[in-house]
Order: C-alpha cells, then sequence, then structure tokens
C-alpha cells in the first residue's frame, strides 16, 4: 500500500510538470487527489445507477407511460448540480470542501451544516442500499434473507470506508469498462428486437399525475452530492470538466433511454409492473425467449455500478461523521455507521411499504431537492469567496501558510480532521 | 525482477474482474444443475382454462428419472378458485416444486377470461416473454394431445412457438405484448390457434386445411402412428384467435390471420404464393419467399383516414417465376402487381373480418390514440375510419 502511495506521489508530480506542485506547497495531501480520469468515472456511475432500478417502475406505477419524462426532468436537476459541482472544483483545485466551508462559515457552522449533510448522505445511503438490495433479493438471490445477504454489502462498505478517495476512485475506475460493455449489450438487445417505443405516445395527456409523480419522488435526486468529497481533490486538466459534464449527460441519456423502453413496455399496463419486472428483463418488453437470457447476465454485471453508488454515499457520511466529531477513526466511524444502516435497513426500510411511505413523502420530497441544490451552491459560493480573497489565484491559498500533512489519528486537530475526512481516513495509512 | 507499472496492473485488474464476472455467472449453474433439477419439476407449457369453480390449469411438465440424464413428459390437470391457488396445487399434485419460469408456452383456453393472464404474470414465476397460444376449445385438451404427440415423436422442447416466432407468417404473441395490446387504445389481442393434425389411418396425412391461406402457415406434421385410429400426426397454426376484454371475440380464419401478420406482427419469413396474369393468360401459384417486410400505418385525422403501408422485398422461386422471368420487364411487374394484390387482399381481409367483430388487430385505433389523441377522444370510431391499403412489392 505503501508503495503504491508513493508511486501516486511521483504521478502527481508528474503532472503538475514539477517536483511539489500548487497542492503540495500548500501542505496538502496531494498524493491522495482523485485523477481526472476517476473523476468522470464516478460521475458517469452517479449519473445512471439507481436510476435504473426501482425509481422508473415506481414512476411508472405513478404516472405511467410518462414516468421517462419526470426521470428525464430530475436528471436535468441533476445535472444542473453537477455543473455546480464541476465549477467548484474549477475555482478550487486545492481546498477541500470542508475547509471550503469552514473558511465561509466558520468552523462551528460548517460542523453544524456538514452534521446535517451527513443525515443527508446517510438517507440516501439507504435509498441506494434498499434499492440494491431489493435487486438482489428479487432478481438474483430470491430465496436469501436479506438481513444476512446485506453483510455482504456491508464488510465491502466498511473496506471502502478505511481506504481513501482515490482508491476508491480506482475500483470505480476498473468497473466502468465492465459497466459500459454490459449497458451496450443491453442497449444493442433493446435495438435489435424491436421493442415498441412508440408506445410512449401520447405523452402528457394526465398533467396532475405527473406533476405529483414528480414532486413524490423528488427524493431520487442528489445523486452527484457525493462529488464534495472530490472538491479540492482532484487533479483538474483543462479540459476534464467538459469531459465529467460529457460523462453525466451520456450516462442521464443512458438512464432515461431505458427508462423510456420500460415505459413502453409497460405503458398500457402499469399495474403488471412490480421490483422483479425492471431493466434486468429487458428482453421480454420486445419479441419473446428466442435470444435466452443474455439481458438477465448483462444486468446483473451491470448492476455493480449501484455497489460503487452505495459505497459513496457510505464514504460520504462516514467523512461528514469524521468531520463532524473532529476525530479521524475510520475505523470506528465505519463500524458505527454500519450498525445504523443495518438498524434502519432491517428494522425498517427493507418492508417495501415502509420504504415506499418514507420515500415519496413530502419531507423527503421537499428536504431531498433542497440539499441536492444547496450543497453545491455553498461549494460554488465558498469556491468564489476564496478566490475572490486570494485574488483571483486558482486555489485561493495565499492566506494559508503551508503546514505538514497531517497522518494523526486521535489526536488530530479540527483543520486535520477536517483535512483528514475529505481525504478518505487514516486507518490504512 | 522487474516490477508491474501500474497501468500494467490496472489492466491485470480488469482482466481478472471480468474472469470473475463471468466466473460468478456461469458456475452456479453448472455445478448446481443436477441437484436443482432433481428437487423440481419443470413445467413447459401450461395450458389455462375458464371453469364454472374458477380457473383449470392444465401442465406438461418434465421430471427427471433414475437413469442418467433422462427425463419424463407428461401433464397434469388442477382446478381451483382463482389462478394463484390452481398454481399452488399443481405442487401439490406433483409432489415436487413447479418450476414455471422454465415454461415457454401458454396455451389459453376459449372461455379464459383474459384478466387471469395479467395474474399469470404478477402472481407466478411465469415470464412476461412467455409465448401464447390459443386452443379451439380447453387448453386442456390441446395440451394433452401436445403432450401425446412429443412423447410419440420424441420432440423435447415444447417451445415450438418460438420457430413460427421468427420463421414463419404467424403472428405470434407474448405475454406482456398481448396484456398491453388488449389495455391498449385499439382493445385488441391476438393470440394463434394451435389445432393437432389428425390421421385416421395413421399415414401422417396433413389434410386439405394446409393448403390453404395463400402459401401455407405454420403447419407440422410426422409419419408413424398405428393404423386404423385417429391420432396427432402433427400442429397446424393458420388461425388467429381475437381477444377483447371480456374475453376472446373471434377467430379469424387462415387468409385474415395472415393479414394480421403482415401488419401487426416481426415476421422475418413466410412464402406467398400468388396468381400471375401475363400476356392473356393466368400463370397460377407462383411462390416467392420474403426476405423482409416494413409496416406502418400513417393517419389523418382531419380526414379521419388511415393509410396501412406495407413495403415487402420477396424472392421468387419455382419453374413457374424461372419462365415468367425470361420474359423480360414487363413480366416482372405483373408479378409484383399479382403479389402486391395478394397482399392487399389478405389485409384489407383482415381488417374487414375484425371491424365485423369491432376488433382491431391492425391497431388503427391505437395508431390515432397515439398520434391524433384529441380525434381519437372526440371522433374516432372504428366503424366510421376510412383506411386505405398501399402496398409495394420489391423483387430480389
Amino acid at each position: 500500500m505503501e508503495k503504491a502511495y508513493d508511486k501516486t506521489r511521483s504521478a502527481g508530480k508528474n503532472a503538475d510538470g514539477k517536483t511539489g506542485g500548487a497542492s503540495r506547497r500548500i501542505g496538502e495531501n496531494s498524493d491522495k487527489q482523485s485523477t481526472s480520469k476517476q473523476l468522470i468515472a464516478v460521475v458517469f456511475i452517479l449519473s445512471l445507477a439507481t436510476k435504473m432500478f426501482l425509481l422508473p417502475i415506481y414512476l411508472i406505477q405513478s404516472t405511467g407511460r410518462d414516468a421517462y419524462i419526470v426521470l428525464a426532468v430530475m436528471c436535468a436537476f441533476d445535472l444542473v448540480a453537477l455543473a455546480a459541482w464541476i465549477v467548484s472544483m474549477r475555482l478550487s483545485p486545492d481546498t477541500d470542501f470542508f475547509t471550503l466551508l469552514s473558511k465561509l462559515i466558520g468552523k462551528v457552522g460548517a460542523k453544524i451544516f456538514v452534521a446535517f449533510v451527513a443525515l443527508f448522505y446517510f438517507f440516501k445511503l439507504n435509498v441506494v442500499t434498499t434499492e440494491t438490495l431489493t435487486f438482489y433479493s428479487d432478481n438474483v438471490f430470491a430465496d436469501f434473507d436479506a438481513a444476512i445477504m446485506i453483510f455482504v454489502l456491508l464488510i465491502f462498505l466498511a473496506a471502502v470506508a478505511n481506504h481513501t478517495l482515490r482508491a476508491l476512485g480506482r475500483l470505480n475506475e476498473l468497473l466502468v469498462p465492465l459497466i459500459v460493455v454490459c449497458i451496450l449489450i443491453l442497449g444493442t438487445i433493446v435495438v435489435m428486437t424491436g421493442v415498441d417505443v412508440f408506445n410512449v405516445l401520447p405523452a402528457m395527456r394526465e398533467p396532475d399525475s405527473f406533476n405529483s409523480a414528480l414532486f413524490r419522488h423528488a427524493a431520487w435526486s442528489g445523486d452527484f452530492t457525493p462529488l464534495a468529497l472530490f472538491v479540492g481533490r482532484t487533479q483538474m486538466k483543462k479540459h476534464t470538466g467538459k469531459i465529467a459534464m460529457t460523462a453525466g449527460a451520456v450516462g442521464t441519456c443512458v438512464a432515461v433511454f431505458f427508462a423510456l423502453v420500460l415505459c413502453a413496455a409497460f405503458g398500457n399496463v402499469p399495474s403488471l409492473i412490480d421490483s422483479s419486472t425492471n431493466i434486468t428483463s429487458i428482453l421480454q418488453y420486445s419479441i419473446g425467449n428466442v435470444y435466452g437470457r443474455i439481458d438477465l447476465f448483462s444486468s446483473i454485471l451491470w448492476s455493480v455500478g449501484a455497489f460503487m453508488e452505495t459505497a459513496f454515499f457510505f464514504y460520504c457520511t462516514a467523512r461528514c461523521i469524521a468531520f463532524v466529531i473532529g476525530r479521524n477513526n475510520a475505523f470506528w466511524i465505519a463500524l458505527g455507521t454500519c450498525v445504523a444502516l443495518y438498524c434502519t435497513q432491517i428494522f425498517a426500510m427493507t418492508d417495501p411499504t415502509i420504504f415506499s411511505t418514507v420515500v415519496t413523502s413530502a419531507a423527503a420530497a421537499v428536504t431531498v431537492p433542497i440539499f441536492t441544490a444547496a450543497i453545491p451552491l455553498l461549494a460554488l459560493v465558498a469556491s468564489i469567496v476564496e478566490r475572490h480573497r486570494s485574488g483571483g489565484k486558482r486555489g485561493g491559498h495565499a492566506d494559508i501558510k503551508p503546514k505538514k500533512p497531517s497522518y494523526g489519528d486521535d489526536g488530530a486537530s479540527g483543520a486535520d480532521a477536517c483535512e483528514n475526512a475529505a481525504d478518505g481516513g487514516g486507518a490504512k495509512r | 525482477m522487474k516490477k508491474l507499472s501500474e497501468r500494467k496492473k490496472l489492466l491485470i485488474y480488469k482482466v481478472l474482474l471480468f474472469v470473475f464476472a463471468f466466473a460468478v455467472a456461469f458456475l452456479p449453474a453448472t455445478a448446481s444443475r443436477n441437484l436443482e433439477v432433481n428437487s423440481r419439476v419443470v413445467v413447459e407449457m401450461l395450458g389455462v382454462d375458464g371453469s364454472d369453480g374458477g380457473v383449470e390449469v392444465t401442465a406438461q411438465y418434465v421430471m427427471p428419472t433414475e437413469t442418467d440424464g433422462a427425463t419424463t413428459k407428461d401433464k397434469v390437470t388442477v382446478e381451483g378458485k382463482t389462478l394463484t391457488e390452481a398454481v399452488e396445487l399443481l405442487n401439490t399434485a406433483l409432489g415436487r416444486r413447479a418450476e414455471l419460469g422454465q415454461c415457454s408456452v401458454v396455451v389459453v383456453g376459449s372461455e379464459l377470461d383474459p384478466s387471469v393472464l395479467g395474474t399469470l404474470m404478477t402472481a407466478t414465476d411465469v415470464t412476461a416473454d412467455v409465448y401464447l397460444t390459443a386452443a379451439t376449445e380447453k387448453a386442456k385438451d390441446l395440451v394433452g394431445d401436445m403432450t401425446d404427440f412429443m412423447k410419440k415423436s420424441g420432440a423435447t422442447d415444447a417451445d415450438f412457438i418460438a420457430y413460427s416466432a421468427k420463421k414463419a407468417h404467424i403472428a405470434t404473441v407474448t405475454l406482456l405484448n398481448f396484456l398491453s395490446d388488449l389495455d391498449s387504445a385499439s382493445g385488441t389481442a391476438f393470440v394463434p390457434v394451435v389445432e393437432m393434425l389428425e390421421s385416421d389411418d395413421g399415414g401422417g396425412q396433413e389434410g386439405e386445411e394446409s393448403k390453404s391461406g395463400g402459401g401455407g402457415s405454420g403447419s407440422a406434421g410426422g409419419g408413424g402412428g398405428s393404423s386404423g385410429s385417429s391420432e396427432q400426426s402433427g400442429m397446424k397454426v393458420e388461425k388467429l384467435a381475437l381477444y377483447g376484454k371480456t374475453g376472446r371475440t373471434a377467430v379469424l380464419e387462415a387468409e385474415s390471420a395472415r393479414g394480421v401478420a403482415w401488419v401487426s406482427a416481426p415476421i422475418e419469413k413466410g412464402i406467398v404464393t400468388a396468381d400471375v396474369e401475363y400476356g392473356g393468360d393466368t400463370v397460377e401459384a407462383v411462390s416467392a419467399r420474403l426476405i423482409k417486410k416494413c409496416a406502418e400505418i400513417t393517419t389523418d385525422a382531419k380526414n379521419g383516414k388511415a393509410t396501412v403501408r406495407l413495403k415487402a422485398t420477396l424472392e421468387p422461386n419455382g419453374d413457374k417465376f424461372n419462365l415468367l422471368d425470361t420474359k423480360g420487364e414487363s413480366a416482372s411487374k405483373a408479378i409484383k402487381s399479382a403479389f402486391a394484390d395478394k397482399i392487399r387482399g389478405e389485409i384489407e381481409k383482415a381488417f374487414s373480418d375484425a371491424r365485423a367483430v369491432k376488433s382491431d388487430p391492425l391497431f388503427i385505433g391505437r395508431t390515432f390514440y397515439r398520434y391524433a389523441p384529441a380525434y381519437f377522444d372526440s371522433e374516432y370510431s372504428l366503424d366510421k375510419v376510412k383506411v386505405d391499403f398501399a402496398v409495394t412489392v420489391e423483387l430480389k
């Protein structure tokens, strides 16, 4: 592991073009930064992972063949938030999200705000986890008890929280080609087997149910909020922002396209769709079973994307907690979060009725979009203010003295903990 | 020893990841196949009938025997107040779990309420892509006859209709598509009718019916069988059962069924036979093979008119065509015209026969609903709508 870090340091130097780049000068942990490739891969995964699970099904049940339009509107909202994140990363390539917040609203204010953000992440984590568990319990391991199945996921999540953001990004980078291949297979199947996509017409026949579906499912927005951890931690090259936006837009188009296929298949019979009839059985919506079940195989492989989104939300939750408590005990924070997640999942969210009631409640429908907009907006404002303070210099660290990177655990100061929080804990150092 | 670069490591990880993914996907199935098959009964075909007491379900199943790799095929019928109850009774009747996920054909009886099929899709393991076929009367009888025929002929695959879906001129339909069509603005769905070919002398004669339909739909027969008794010598799929929301409304004969297949089914193969008039003579039964077809329905809400357009690419064959082909361009035009007339006639007959029973298997109403919803809501009526048919034939 240590050698890997050494290599990363070298890469960081090369990327800066000289020994000790801008980030090294200010004493931050440039060796833990995510690469631009990793950022692009993360944006792509976040843009489509959970948008292809239960959400299209709930939307079809609510508003029938217009579900894909509702999804498109929600995706557009998320893309605006993504743009804000990318601009924020551009303006503040060296200062992380927590430091920016601390400078803008003070340490105490930042901690209070981040505590709420942690709750938001935890809520989103529960939504994504329930989706993943439902997918596997309904489609893959029908006879497997969710209370046991979740342990596999929790071990994975705990392991993720004990590693760095770079490690998570690297894992994501490994999986993206697999996911892209599976999506291409699914897309080819759809095109070749002739789903009657025009069955989504006519559109917007029932505006009331459309508006209701849009409001009730607003809790599914905010998929790009984990990008908070990438602010100030990512090597932003010249075209990274544009490519990341493109990746987000492409991922969104893929999600909307598959939702459109579902709408075309179930637009006339929305009552027949349930959690077991999702994108995994895309071949069933067209010609018949003459091609075997390559779609199921591809879908299961593709579904690892949802694992990654779950991991990102878990990671964000753990990092926010670390910042709030001012201690960077990655192991204990991960363990505590796992216990909390297990309790909420097993005693509440895996019950479809409770899950549906909670996620489509008015409180969730109002709160989640507010956070989805507020977090990147605040990051953007903080970046602008910081840049302004530093006289237009990117990075805005004119007033910060270089300091030794903090690798401490229990004894870390608030600022150190904040940096380590953004950095990915310290258990593996 | 030279250490691997990070790029190479990543490449190795990616390869290993793909290998792992494929192993995970395939290993459990291959490792546990025997165990699974021995503890379950695989249902290949399901017949569903409406009855006075509720729903009658007949299952053709495959059960493993003690001989390694061998199976027996048989049928069982149960009756329940609801479909879900009947499916539960199947497990009891067979003494093992009836695996419906492998069912490839559902046979629908003439008296069945189509809403039961919605329950079949949502409350059982039957998948949405299972093919539907209709029995002339009772599904139970058809499943029984087919089981007997399969046992006699040694046919192991019940998924015979999947062949028709791609290779024959038959309007096939899956369970989901049937339910979707039925709940569409047209309110009509169709299911191909399967009939057994019977031979009194055991000689495997297919009967006269298979000659009809201007080119033959799907019929398959086999020889063998004992003499002196009526036995199944094959299956015939020519007619089409039309359904409305309350149940079966009519059965279209072979010619009309072919017309529906031209417009509403994704057929890719088939034979067209037409009489060609050329030079004052009539050359009978010139045949051609369908290469590809493209059907489109356009609507004109202002005039309350729809146009069904079909472009078919055919490959003529046989000595009669060869003879005409030597006579130049004018003969080619005559052949095209004859085939186009034949196809147009089949489509027109399908539309008029279906309209007579207030059914719309060409989905004219659905097209108006999609592209002119206001007109559909206010003025559209299947009885009044004017429909033109434009058929273009290309010869390969």
